[in-house]
């Protein structure tokens, strides 16, 4: 029986795992009966999809929409080594 | 020489997109790189390199284009060589969360966040809170993060041309996951 209870650190990895490919059928049903016991880990793995869309969403931006930041000293240092 | 006609002379050239175009090119450094030390170097290193390719420049492009895509490698190159500098302990995270049966220590377990996280991403303040986040990983795993998008999406296999093998990588990326996701809820769910 204890083969099939994981670890919370080996959960975190599947949970990580099953954002980038499938899981084999025992690795979802041994994720699945880990966080159906485990709060800590469904809620990570709630926000683990979060996370990603968050990333997403940051990595995507593009040279237009970036908040505009001034900065005169970097300016005047470059001027300077031209 | 330098100042005999001024539309031939590069270094005035320059001197004027300095002026109008590196702000922008700070802005977007620093959103790619999350470290203004290493957002200022590469804007500057872009400047400097311009002077000396400056004749393949073609004048009916756009300078700021121009400008940007050498930028881009810049900071391309920058991933690339922070991503093979190996960080010092990288299990250092496991053993802040985990115990040592591999559980959730009690004061790391992760809790439900509260708030309405549909609209997060449209909250200025929160990126800023992701923003301060992915800057505190430390460079290579920050570097993996960006990677990993950039092979994503102009398939590029730069992962594959810096010998990454998918377990490493992988564990590269889940560590940061890990960090990134405590950060997020130190500071912002549980401030």
């Amino acid at each position: 029986m204890n083969t099939l209870m994981l670890s919370c650190k080996k959960a975190s990895e599947l949970i990580y795992k099953q954002s980038v490919i499938k899981l084999s059928i025992k690795e979802k049903v041994m994720l699945h009966m880990h966080t159906s016991m485990c709060d800590g880990c469904k809620a990570y793995q709630k926000q683990s999809e979060l996370l990603d869309k968050f990333l997403q969403n940051h990595l995507q931006e593009n040279e237009t929409n970036v908040p505009q930041i001034k900065n005169n000293e970097l300016k005047q240092q470059i001027i300077s080594k031209l | 020489m330098e100042n005999v006609m001024d539309t031939t002379n590069p270094t005035a050239t320059i001197k004027c997109w300095v002026e109008l175009y590196s702000d922008s090119m700070y802005s977007w450094a620093l959103h790619k790189t999350s470290s203004k030390e290493t957002a200022e170097d590469l804007v500057q290193e872009t400047f400097l390199a311009s002077v000396q390719s400056f004749d393949k420049f073609k004048g009916d492009s756009n300078p700021k284009t121009w400008l940007f895509s050498i930028l881009n490698n810049k900071i391309n190159d920058h991933y690339r060589n922070s991503y093979r500098k190996p960080i010092v302990d990288g299990n250092a995270i496991f053993e802040t969360l985990f115990d040592s049966d591999d559980q959730w220590k009690r004061d790391q377990r992760p809790q439900q966040w509260t708030d309405d996280t549909e609209h997060l991403l449209d909250n200025e303040e929160f990126q800023k809170t992701l923003q301060n986040c992915m800057g505190k990983l430390p460079d290579n795993w920050y570097s993996a993060i960006q990677l990993k998008f950039i092979d994503e999406k102009n398939g590029e296999h730069i992962c594959q041309e810096l010998g990454i093998t998918n377990t490493n990588f992988w564990q590269i990326l889940h560590r940061a996951k890990l960090q990134l996701r405590k950060c997020i809820e130190l500071n912002w769910f549980k401030k």
